[in-house]
Order: structure tokens, then C-alpha cells, then sequence
């Protein structure tokens, strides 16, 4: 609404932009063309701008009264009244240096015949609730003492209200665009007249109106200096007919003003966005009146369209342009360029800017564009990139000067970075996904053009290959692994089908160009962790670690930008649900165990923020984090990533615990898995398990005892198939994996909790009980015996494991907890002796080596995973 | 066998001339068509400047056709060359010839000192240096190893260890001496070469990568025909963690040798072996071979029965290797040994006649061997003939050995503390008496 009205603000003095534009084309005019180009202009600007914001406050207000006047909420009047003063006070510096605005004289005018025609009315008055009438009478009270300041002012209008009706026109000023030429029985103008090509046949007088018509579309301001005394009837339709009947026109505007006034609240109660609908209206006159972007004699060539595009584009980023404007206008540029043939290099250029001003049509980052502006954003960059990919001869790049562009012949040489307008065009995308309630139609609708922008990018990077520099390429690469990394390549799946290059491939060419080529860290190490993920994806679990290590990043990752990091966090849960589906357990536990200890998972991959109990964030660091959120489409399930997790920490922990009974200092592998199993036994009753924890803590309990068979069933049952193993790309593998992983390690546990029992076990009995082969069994037991852990030998001619009973006793076992304690008593001594005797460099080794010793201890699992790492 | 021989992937990491005597190997064992192999043969030689050899493999190949054209222009053209620089070193060759020049350079080990003394004696200019580096590469391409190595062996001293070609002078000389087989002088170019790899920067980590990998290569030769080549492979291969890496990486099928080094290492295979296990484990995905697989199945999945099955494929993998032709019997018998030790950890009885199965022995052989074992107090162990049994010894130690073993040492340690403790304070007093003896 502001927009437009600050648009049509007719009698800010006000040259625009635009205006100066179109002078230069009429010869007659020429030398206020100049005087505008002047430099004081840029001063007087700045002062409009300020006068524009506060003006236009006014008048909003002011509208929203009338509206409230219509059906008599005094209450409401008042408020806006009061409210109408402060601004109005706030403008008080214009105010003073431009003289009271006729308009707000006029609302004070008609609020004081408004307010005593009321008052008068005493039935009406009776009638009115009781709020009402208290609001009235306040009202009359404080507009009599307020317009006491103004006395002079209204005795003036009073004088001569003529003015003031021009000065509601003027509010309509582009509505009556539209419909003024509907009534004038001019031709009609549509959309589809776009494409006509030339001008059509109407007198002169019509020509200069739809020219002016024209430049109060564009940018919706006139000029002051067409004439002190008009500044209040700057309309567009005042100006119109100003040079060819100035007085017809005049008249008309009142003539229709009070249908159009009907008109106009019935256009805005139609659509509640109405201005929106109203100035495209506006536009769309002009765009059936193409020839009025030059004049009608004008040759339209290189020279003119370039300079049009230049004036158009100088109105970007300025206060006062109407965004939406410019894009029409920029479309109709192109409709003429095309219209007049004016080659391949025009249209580039003239869509280049089509698309950045559509980018520029939001001005808050924070939100996306609508619907409908993306859909012509798609079809735009589309349409660019076809005249690209067909004039293979036009060198568009960033490199190219403004001067050295060349527009009119082959070479074409044009200044503009395709690869930036679709990296914007992309960012854009994800924002759109952003907006979007993940579960609704309207994000199904948006996921749809993922094809599209991928295409894109395929077509890009087609395009690009061999004339870009290598850094350009490796950035379109990016893009593209971007848009492929998280997919499932389902044509895998289906063995017959031909594809000429599998997302393998894909993956493995872009990203070693990647590799080979870049030079900025930063594409290179999210290339290695897209890779890593496609490969992860893909269950290639040896290449992925491989690649992983080889990289190195868990060294650097911490100094990388955050979105890196949440790329490698998203990488790491591929890697470990990865590990865990190729049956393993350990290096899944061990990739998972960072992202899942602290509990902020959904934070971690940023798939949803967090409610922080402990510290408030701050609204902006909100916004922040808001934006970093990723698409659903492209989010890990969390309940798949914990419970593969849980399990996995299972298969470890229960069995390492039943062997570590008898420990004194037993550590955990697994912090976040106790922490469950605690929380499942403070319960004071336990229900057949629900959720998919508790099927896992279950599951902990009866394999603790070695009963793998209910183990196994709590793990995988119909519920637990649902909400977590058929997410799997083969979940029957999975849960075949699973099964035995169960069978082995609760052997394991069996033997640990119960060899005390035991003098010799068939290997045959228990290959039975826990349905393994022998084979499986005797491997099983091996290990355990090579290993220390199963006090025990197999006899082999019968088939047995002996147990030696050297499980300690009671007091066996306090013995040797006490010599150790004693050992360590004396260790300390040493120790301390060492420190007294201030040998500071004994003390210091020996408190390095305790410390790592202790780290050690803690983070063997991420340790270990570090050691492994290999140098080229 | 073929599918287990390596020389393709070898290949490609080593010199022409180095290959030779694999390819004369493989001929030998008639692996593959003997045409094919002759057709390398000649494929490789067309590179080289061994003009008679290519011409004599030629002959082979294609009896009844003339040696063509080329070849012989090649020789000619050869033999002119070779006159045209055996001229331009002449100078340099009498240079070295002269006796005060040859005692210079046994005493003097400093390039520069020699290099200034030839300068200022004998007019010894710096492209010389290069010519000479000319010849010799020109000798190697012609087979002439020992002259190679010779002037290499100059070229080294004289040149500059910063200089462009110093590296491939190294290189050259390495290759020589492998050729001639003086494996003691290879060896210790070996470790020359690997001082300035790892001490060099190179530009990027991949060439110092391929570097690395050329090296692991060649080393090879030496480590397999040195006498104490299978524990330095070990030390290089295994414990030096850029070398690992670039096994790793690169070239997986080093594994097999390294395997193999490890087991036939009587000394130190205990320690090492679990390293070992663990490298294979992580890259048996991309490298296999039945070595490998007998160690997987011995330490990883304790299947004895497919240990058994691999050994007798490894004997097969063994035979045609040209590395590892050599340490076959020494292979086997450690291999037997590690399947029984392991055998022997696991279990408390053992019947001889599954255990001789297991061996790929007869039970009689294996009864012996087992008394041999035991005799010479490998093994506590007891053989039970009634029942045909071996009963092991008790393994497990008693909680009461176990405290004992960890209070041991402590009253010693707590004494020295003690005892320390107690100079210290005598320290002190004296130190106060001192100063008290001062005022």
C-alpha cells in the first residue's frame, strides 16, 4: 500500500528517476532533463525521502480513519486520531519547511464536519453504545482544542475544497490508470498485448497521456517543477492530459470520482493484498502501450534499449522504486528488444537484470519470495540459460567491464555471472523449503521444482565445462554434488535399467575435479564430505572410512564455517547408520557416539532447534540458527539414528559389563546407554515396552540374562519394523545382522555370567542354544580365550570348553583390589617424593603422562578412530 | 596361479630394467603363454637402448622372420651415441683414473671438498658433472649396470644434495646395484634414498606419495635378498607410519610380502603380529591374496580349518612369487608353528590325529614334531600315547601368583624411597648445621 501511494505521491516535488528517464526522448523537454541530471538533484532527494516516509504515515493513517469513519467507530476514530497528531508531530520538521499538507487539512476538515454532523444527530447519538459516545464526545473535545492550531488553514480550504478533491484523485492515482482507460474507450490493454509488436495507431494527445501514464507507473512521482501551483494535483491522471487538455482532464477525474472511490474499496475488499493486485494493473497499462517506453518516431536500437535498461536499473535499490515495477518494466524492455530483433545479446542482458531484480524484490533475507515470483524467477534463469546454451558465441562473465560490453553484435560480450544467478537461484530455493511446513502440500509443490533446479544445474554446468575458469567450474560441481549427495540412487535398485552414468560416478568425477582443482579449503573439504556421505549412503561403507580418514578433518573441522560442520556432522551419522547396516557395530557406535551423547541430535544436524532450558537465545541468533535449518527433505531420521545407536552400544556394553562384574572401577563405553538403563530402572513399573528405547532397554535386560531369543524379539517386532528398521534401503539384511550380532554377543554374556557355574560346556549344547553354528561358536570362544577374558581351554577330542576356575573368590578378589590400591599407594609416593624434591621436570612428565593416560580412558573410542587416520 | 601373481600391478611401480628379471621369472615358471611374455619382453625393451638383447628376444619370438630394419638402425645408432659420449667423458674418466685423485676421494667424504680439489687440480668444470650423469644414464639404458654404478656413484659425490637431479641419481644408482646384485651397497642406497625422500618437501603430498610407493617397491629387492632384510621390512613397512599410509593407499598387495616377512621372522612376530592383523583386517576389502586370508583366518575368525585350507594355497602363491620363492620352506614350517602355538593357547587337549591333519602331516611326523617341541621347551606340554593325546600344560595363574607378582617389587620401592628420603633429610640437617657453623 505504501509503496504505491508514496508512488502516485503527486505532490512531493519530486522529479523521479524515471521521469528523467523518459525526458530525454522528447526533444521539447530536454532541457529539464538536464536540470534534473543536475547534482543538486541527489540533495533534494534526500529531503523528498524523509517527506515521502513521513507523508505517507500520515496518509495511512488518515485512510484507515475514513475507513473507521465509514462505519462509525468512534473509538477507534479517536485512537487513530491521536495517533494522526503524533505523526503528524513527527513530521513537524517537514512540516515546517513544506507547510501544512492540504490533505491533512482536509482530514481535519472533514473529521470536524464528520464529528458535528453526529454530534448534531441526537438520535443517532442516543443510539451509540456507550463507548461510543464517549469516544465521541472526547474526540469533539480534542479536535476543537487541536484545530484551534489550524484555523487558518481550514479557513482556506474551506474557501476552496476544489484542490482537495484533486488531492483524493491523486490517492487513486493508479487505479484510476486502469480504469480510466477502460472508460476513455481506449483499447483495452491485457497482458497478451505484450508480445504485439509496434505501437498501436492513437492521436497525439492519447500518446503523450499513455506516455505520462507510463512514467507515473514506473515510478509513481511527478515532478514539483512542472509547477508550483500543481503540486497538489500531480496525479498521474492530471498528468496525463496536461499537455494536450489539461482541463478535460481535470474535470474527468472529478467527474468519476465518486464511482471510482466505490471502486477502489471495492478492489480492496476483493483481495485484502490489494494494492499489490492494483499496481500490476497499474503496469500493465503501460505495458500494452510498449511504444510509450520510446516514442513512437524513435528507431528503437542498441543504443536506446541499453539506455533505457541503464535508467531502469539506476532506480534499483533506491527507496522509492517500486520493485514490482521494475520487474514489469524490465519484462516489457525485453518484449521491445525482442520485438525489434536486436539480437541474442540484448535479451541476455535485459534477463540478467529480469532476474536480479527479481532477487532484489525481497528486500529481508530472512523471508522468502512468494510463490509466483519464483515460478517466473524458474522460467526466467531457465529462459537465460537457453539463450546461453544456444549462442555459445556470447561471453557472459563477471570479467567482462561495463565498458567493454558488447551488446549489439557477435561476439557478444555482456557482463553478468550466470553461475552467481543460479547459486542466488538456489539459496532462494532452500529458503522457499524453509518457509514451508515440512508436512504439507504446499512443500510437496515446492519439492517439485527441486527437479527443475537441478536440471539447471546439469545445464550449467554442461554449459560451463571448458569456457569457465576452473574455479567457477569447481563451484557449479559443488552445486551439483550438493543437489546429489543425500539422494538414494534408486536406479541401483533396478538392475535393468540404462543409465549412462550412475550417481557413483557422478559423485566420484565431480568431486575428484573438485579435489584436484580447488583452491579455496573450503569447496574441497564439503566435496570430501558429500562424497563421504554419497558413499555412505550407498553402503560403500570401506570406501567412505577410507575417504574419511584419509581427509583428516576431524583435526580441522572445528575451524571450518558452521555450515561445514553440519555437513560433517550430517556425514559422521551417515557414516555410523552406514557401518552399523554393513554389521559394524563397534565403528557405528563409535561415529555415533559424539552426536548422540550430548543429546542435541536435532541441533547437530540442524534439523530443528532446540528449547535450551538454561540460557535464552537471542531473537537474532534465533534467526540465525533458523536459517542454517535444513530442508526436511533432507533430514536423517532421529529415532533410526538413535536406536541404531542404542543397539549398537548394546551389543557392546551389555557383554563388557557381564564381564566386568567384579570390577572395582569399571568405565562405561557408553554414557548416554547407561543413562537410559537408569532411567528404564527407576521406574517403579514396567509396562510391555512402547517406545523404541524402551524396546532397546528391554532388549539390555534379557540379553543380560542370555536370552537371546527374547532379546532378539524385542529389537525386531512389527513395531520396532515400523517405526525404525524398514527405513532401511534393505532391512532384511539389517535385521538378519542384527539377529546374529544378538545370537554372538549374548554367547558372549552367557559365557561371562554363568562360566562360574560351569565346570565344562558342550560346544555342541550352546551351539544349539543360541541356534549359531559350531563354527561360529568355537571362533567365538577362541577369541574370548586368546583374549584373556574366558578363564577357560577347549578339550577337543570332546568337543568342551573347560572351565578353570579361576574366577577369585570374594576374598580373592578384595586381595587383589588390595594390592593394587597398595601399588598405587606407592606409585603416589614416588610421585610425591619427586614433587618435593622439585625436580620439575619429573613432575611435569609424570603429570603429562597421567593426564593422557586418563584421556585415554575416556575417549578411546574417538582415539582410536584417530590413530587410524593415514597421511598421503 | 595366475590370478595371485602380481607382477602386472608390481610393474607399474618399477623401473623397466627391474621388471627384466621378473618377467625372466614368470618365463621360467610358465605361468602364461610364452609368446605373450616374449611380446613384453620386447615392448619393454623398445624404450631401452639393449639393442642385442631386444634383437635375441626378437629372434625368439618370430623365428623364421629377419630382425627388421629398425632395430638395427637403432643399433647403430646406439653405438655412435655411446662413442660420441665415452669422447666427451674421456677426460673425466682419466680424471678419476689418476690414483692421487682415487686416494682424494676415499679420504675426502665431503662432496664440496672433493669437488673444489677437482676443480682446482685437474680444471674439473660443472657441466662435467652433468656429462658424466649423461653417460651413466646413457650405460644403464644400455644394460652396462656396473659402469652405471660406477660413474653414478661420482656423480653423487659431486653433486650437490639441493641439486634438480640429485634425487635421480640416486634412483639410477639404487636400480644399479639391484641389477648387479651387491645388495649390501643396495642396501645402503636404499636408506640414502629414503633419508632424502622423507627429509625432502615435495612440492605436493602425492609426489612424495609416489615416491614413497617407488620406494616401497624397490626396496623389495633388497629386503628380500639381504640377509637382514625381513626385519627391516618390517621396521620400514609396518612401523613407519608414512610407509604404512602408503600401502594403505596406493599399493595394498605390499601386504602379501610384509605378511610374509612377519611370519618367517621367528623373533619378533609375537609383538608384531597383532599390528599386523590389524592393517590386513582394514584393508581386506581391497587386497586378498591366500597369505593374508591365513593370517585373517588364524588370528581374526580362529578357523583352523581354513587357515589349514590357505596355507596349502599360500604354498602354491609362494612358488610363483620372485620375492618370496626363496623363504618358502621357511614360510611353511613358521606357519605350522603359529597354527599350532595358537592351537596350543586355545585348547587343553588335543588329539595328535586331528592335529597332524591340521598341519598337513602325517600323524607320525607330527607326533615328532611335537616331541621336538617339547623337548626343546617351546611347549608345556605332555603327550598322552594311550589315548594318541597332547595335554597342555596349566596356563592360567592363581590369585594368590597374582598378588604375589604385584606386591613383589614393592617393599624394594618403598625402601629406595625411603632411602632417598632419608639423604635428604641428612642433606638438610647438614645444610643447617652449615649455615648454623656460619653465623
Amino acid at each position: 500500500m505504501s509503496r504505491f501511494f508514496k508512488g502516485s505521491d503527486s505532490e512531493s516535488e519530486s522529479s523521479s528517476a524515471d521521469e528523467e528517464i523518459n525526458i530525454p526522448q522528447k526533444p521539447a523537454v530536454t532541457a529539464k532533463a538536464f536540470q534534473f541530471s543536475d547534482d543538486e538533484e541527489e540533495t533534494r532527494r534526500v529531503v523528498r525521502s524523509a517527506k515521502d516516509k513521513r507523508y505517507e504515515e500520515l496518509r495511512t493513517i488518515i485512510k484507515q480513519l475514513r475507513n473507521k469513519k465509514n462505519i462509525k467507530d468512534m473509538c477507534a476514530i479517536l485512537s487513530d486520531f491521536e495517533n494522526l497528531g503524533k505523526a503528524f508531530e513527527k513530521a513537524k520538521k517537514v512540516v515546517d519547511k513544506e507547510g501544512i499538507p492540504r490533505f491533512y487539512v482536509k482530514i481535519l476538515v472533514e473529521l470536524d464536519d464528520f464529528i458535528n454532523e453526529c454530534w448534531e444527530d441526537r438520535e443517532g447519538r442516543k443510539q451509540m453504545s456507550k463507548n461510543n459516545a464517549k469516544g465521541l464526545t472526547t474526540l469533539r473535545q480534542k479536535l476543537k482544542k487541536y484545530n484551534r492550531d489550524f484555523e487558518q488553514d481550514i479557513a482556506v480550504y474551506r474557501e476552496d475544497p476544489d484542490l482537495g478533491d484533486d488531492d483524493e484523485a491523486d490517492e487513486d492515482a493508479a487505479e484510476e490508470d486502469s480504469e480510466e482507460e477502460e472508460e476513455e474507450d481506449e483499447p483495452t490493454v491485457t497482458y497478451s498485448k505484450k508480445s504485439e509488436p509496434k505501437p498501436q495507431a492513437v492521436d497525439d494527445g492519447d500518446d503523450s497521456d499513455d506516455y505520462w501514464n507510463m512514467s507515473s507507473g514506473e515510478e509513481s512521482s511527478s515532478s514539483e517543477e512542472e509547477g508550483p501551483t500543481d503540486f497538489t494535483k500531480l496525479t498521474a491522471a492530471y498528468f496525463l492530459k496536461k499537455e494536450s487538455d489539461k482541463k478535460e482532464i481535470k474535470k474527468k477525474p472529478k467527474k468519476e470520482k465518486e464511482k471510482r472511490f466505490i471502486k477502489k474499496d471495492e478492489d480492496e475488499d476483493i483481495d485484502e493484498g490489494g494494492e499489490w493486485e492494483e499496481v500490476t494493473k497499474g503496469a500493465a497499462a503501460p505495458i500494452a502501450e510498449k511504444p510509450k517506453m520510446f516514442p513512437k518516431d524513435t528507431e528503437v536500437n542498441h543504443e536506446a534499449v541499453c539506455k533505457k535498461l541503464v535508467e531502469i536499473i539506476s532506480a534499483r535499490g533506491k527507496k522509492a522504486t517500486d520493485r514490482n515495477e521494475q520487474i514489469e518494466l524490465l519484462k516489457e524492455l525485453l518484449t521491445i528488444a525482442e520485438a525489434n530483433n536486436l539480437g541474442a545479446g540484448i535479451a541476455i542482458k535485459v534477463r540478467f537484470n529480469i532476474v536480479a531484480a527479481i532477487f532484489d524484490y525481497n528486500s529481508n533475507i530472512a523471508t522468502c519470495m512468494r510463490p509466483e515470483m519464483w515460478e517466473m524467477c524458474l522460467t526466467y534463469v531457465t529462459a537465460l540459460l537457453d539463450l546461453l546454451t544456444s549462442n555459445l558465441d556470447i561471453i557472459a562473465s563477471e570479467h567482462v567491464h561495463d565498458e567493454s560490453e558488447n551488446l549489439q553484435t557477435p561476439p557478444y560480450r555482456i557482463r553478468g555471472c550466470v553461475l552467481t544467478v543460479v547459486e542466488r537461484m538456489d539459496e532462494e530455493f532452500i529458503k522457499m523449503l524453509q518457509a514451508c511446513d515440512a508436512h504439507s502440500t504446499e512443500y510437496v509443490e515446492r519439492l517439485k521444482d527441486e527437479k527443475t533446479i537441478y536440471e539447471i544445474i546439469k545445464r550449467l554446468q554442461e554449459y560451463l565445462e571448458g569456457r569457465a575458469t576452473t574455479e567457477e567450474i569447481c563451484r557449479i560441481y559443488l552445486h551439483r554434488i550438493e543437489h546429489t549427495y543425500y539422494k538414494c540412487d534408486f536406479s541401483l535398485a533396478k538392475e535393468n535399467v540404462e543409465i549412462q552414468e550412475d550417481s557413483e560416478k557422478l559423485m566420484d568425477r565431480l568431486c575428484k575435479y573438485i579435489y584436484a582443482k580447488d583452491v579455496t579449503d573450503r569447496l574441497r573439504t564439503r566435496a570430501i564430505l558429500c562424497h563421504i556421505y554419497h558413499h555412505a549412503l550407498h553402503d560403500r561403507w570401506f570406501q567412505a572410512r577410507d575417504l574419511m580418514l584419509m581427509s583428516h578433518l576431524q583435526d580441522t573441522i572445528h575451524h571450518s564455517d558452521v555450515p561445514t560442520q553440519l555437513l560433517y556432522n550430517r556425514t559422521m551419522v551417515q557414516l555410523g547408520l552406514c557401518s552399523f547396516r554393513c554389521g559394524f557395530t563397534k565403528d557405528a557406535h563409535n561415529a555415533l557416539v559424539d552426536i548422540q551423547s550430548g543429546g542435541r541430535a536435532k541441533e547437530l544436524l540442524a534439523q530443528g532447534l532446540l528449547l535450551q532450558r538454561q540460557h535464552e537465545r537471542t531473537p537474532e541468533q534465533e534467526k540465525i540458527e533458523k536459517r542454517r535449518l535444513l530442508p526436511y527433505h533432507m533430514h536423517i531420521n532421529l529415532e533410526l539414528l538413535e536406536c541404531v545407536y542404542l543397539v549398537s552400544a548394546m551389543l557392546m556394553e551389555i557383554p563388557y559389563m557381564a564381564a566386568h562384574e567384579m570390577d572395582a572401577r569399571r568405565r562405561m563405553i557408553s554414557k548416554n546407554f547407561h543413562h537410559v538403563l537408569r532411567m528404564a530402572e527407576r521406574q517403579t513399573l514396567t509396562g510391555p515396552p512402547e517406545s523404541m528405547r524402551e524396546h532397546v532397554v528391554a532388549a539390555s535386560r534379557s540379553m543380560k540374562t542370555g536370552d537371546w531369543k527374547a532379546c532378539k524379539n524385542f529389537v525386531i517386532n512389527e513395531k520396532m519394523n515400523t517405526k525404525v528398521w524398514n527405513l532401511f534401503p534393505h532391512p532384511d539384511r539389517v535385521r538378519d545382522m542384527i539377529t546374529s550380532k544378538i545370537q554372538e554377543e549374548s554367547l558372549r554374556t552367557y559365557l561371562f555370567t554363568y562360566s562360574s557355574v560351569y565346570d565344562s560346556l558342550s560346544l555342541h549344547t550352546l551351539a544349539e542354544m543360541f541356534e549359531l553354528e559350531k563354527q561360529v561358536v568355537h571362533s567365538t570362544i577362541s577369541k574370548m580365550i586368546i583374549n584373556e577374558e574366558l578363564m577357560a581351554s577347549l578339550d577337543e577330542p570332546t568337543q568342551c570348553v573347560i572351565m578353570h576356575r579361576t574366577e577369585p573368590t570374594r576374598l580373592q578378589s578384595l586381595a587383589l583390589q588390595l594390592s593394587e590400591k597398595v601399588g598405587n599407594l606407592v606409585e603416589n609416593n614416588e610421585r610425591i617424593t619427586e614433587i618435593k624434591q622439585g625436580n620439575l621436570f619429573y613432575q611435569k612428565g609424570n603429570r603429562d603422562r597421567d593426564q593422557s593416560y586418563q584421556q585415554n580412558q575416556q575417549n578411546w573410542n574417538r582415539r582410536q578412530n584417530r590413530q587410524q587416520q593415514r597421511a598421503y | 596361479m595366475a590370478e595371485f601373481d602380481l607382477t602386472t600391478r608390481m610393474g607399474q611401480y618399477l623401473d623397466r630394467h627391474l621388471v627384466f628379471p621378473l618377467l625372466e621369472f614368470l618365463s621360467v615358471k610358465e605361468l602364461y603363454d610364452e609368446k605373450e611374455m616374449l611380446k613384453g619382453k620386447l615392448e619393454l625393451l623398445s624404450n631401452t637402448n639393449m639393442v642385442d638383447f631386444a634383437m635375441d628376444v626378437h629372434k625368439n619370438l618370430y623365428p623364421d622372420q629377419d630382425v627388421p630394419n629398425s632395430l638395427k638402425e637403432k643399433r647403430s645408432h646406439v653405438v655412435t651415441e655411446l662413442k660420441q659420449l665415452q669422447m666427451e667423458t674421456d677426460l673425466i674418466t682419466k680424471i678419476f683414473e689418476d690414483p692421487e685423485v682415487i686416494r682424494q676421494m676415499q679420504s675426502s667424504r665431503d662432496g664440496r671438498q672433493l669437488s673444489d680439489f677437482l676443480y682446482k687440480e685437474h680444471g674439473f668444470k660443472a657441466e662435467m658433472v652433468e656429462t658424466l650423469y649423461n653417460y651413466a644414464k646413457f650405460q644403464y639404458e644400455c644394460g652396462n649396470y656396473s659402469g652405471a654404478a660406477e660413474y653414478l656413484y661420482f656423480v653423487r659425490i659431486l653433486l650437490p644434495p639441493n641439486d634438480r637431479s640429485y634425487l635421480d641419481t640416486l634412483w639410477g644408482k639404487l636400480a644399479s646395484e639391484i641389477l648387479m646384485q651387491n645388495w649390501e651397497t643396495a642396501l645402503e642406497d636404499l636408506n640414502r634414498l629414503k633419508e632424502v625422500i622423507d627429509a625432502n618437501t615435495f612440492s605436493s603430498a602425492l609426489l612424495s606419495l609416489q615416491q614413497r610407493t617407488w620406494l616401497v617397491h624397490w626396496s623389495l629387492f633388497v629386503f628380500f635378498n639381504h640377509p637382514k632384510g625381513r626385519d627391516l621390512i618390517i621396521d620400514m613397512f609396518l612401523y613407519q607410519q608414512l610407509y604404512l599410509n602408503a600401502i594403505q593407499t596406493v599399493c595394498p598387495h605390499i601386504l602379501r610380502y610384509l605378511t610374509t616377512a612377519v611370519i618367517t621372522n621367528k623373533a619378533r612376530r609375537r609383538t608384531v603380529l597383532k599390528d599386523l592383523v590389524k592393517v590386513i583386517q582394514q584393508e581386506s576389502y581391497t587386497y586378498k591374496d591366500p597369505i593374508t586370508e591365513f593370517v585373517e583366518c588364524l588370528y581374526v575368525h580362529f578357523d583352523f580349518d581354513g587357515a589349514q585350507q590357505k596355507l596349502r594355497e599360500c604354498e602354491s602363491v609362494l612358488i610363483n612369487d620372485f620375492f618370496l620363492v626363496a623363504c618358502l620352506e621357511d614360510f611353511i614350517e613358521n606357519a605350522r608353528l603359529l597354527i599350532f602355538e595358537t592351537f596350543c593357547r586355545i585348547h587343553e587337549c588335543i588329539s595328535i590325529n586331528m592335529l597332524a591333519q591340521k598341519l598337513n602331516m602325517s600323524p607320525d611326523d607330527a607326533e615328532r614334531w611335537i616331541v621336538n617341541l617339547i623337548r626343546n621347551a617351546r611347549l608345556d606340554a605332555k603327550i598322552d600315547s594311550k589315548l594318541g593325546h597332547v595335554v597342555m600344560g596349566a596356563l592360567a595363574m592363581s590369585p594368590y601368583q597374582q598378588v604375589i607378582e604385584k606386591t613383589k617389587n614393592l617393599a624394594f620401592r618403598s625402601q629406595v624411597l625411603a632411602m632417598t628420603l632419608e639423604k635428604k633429610m641428612n642433606m638438610k640437617d647438614k645444610e643447617a648445621v652449615g649455615w648454623g657453623g656460619h653465623e
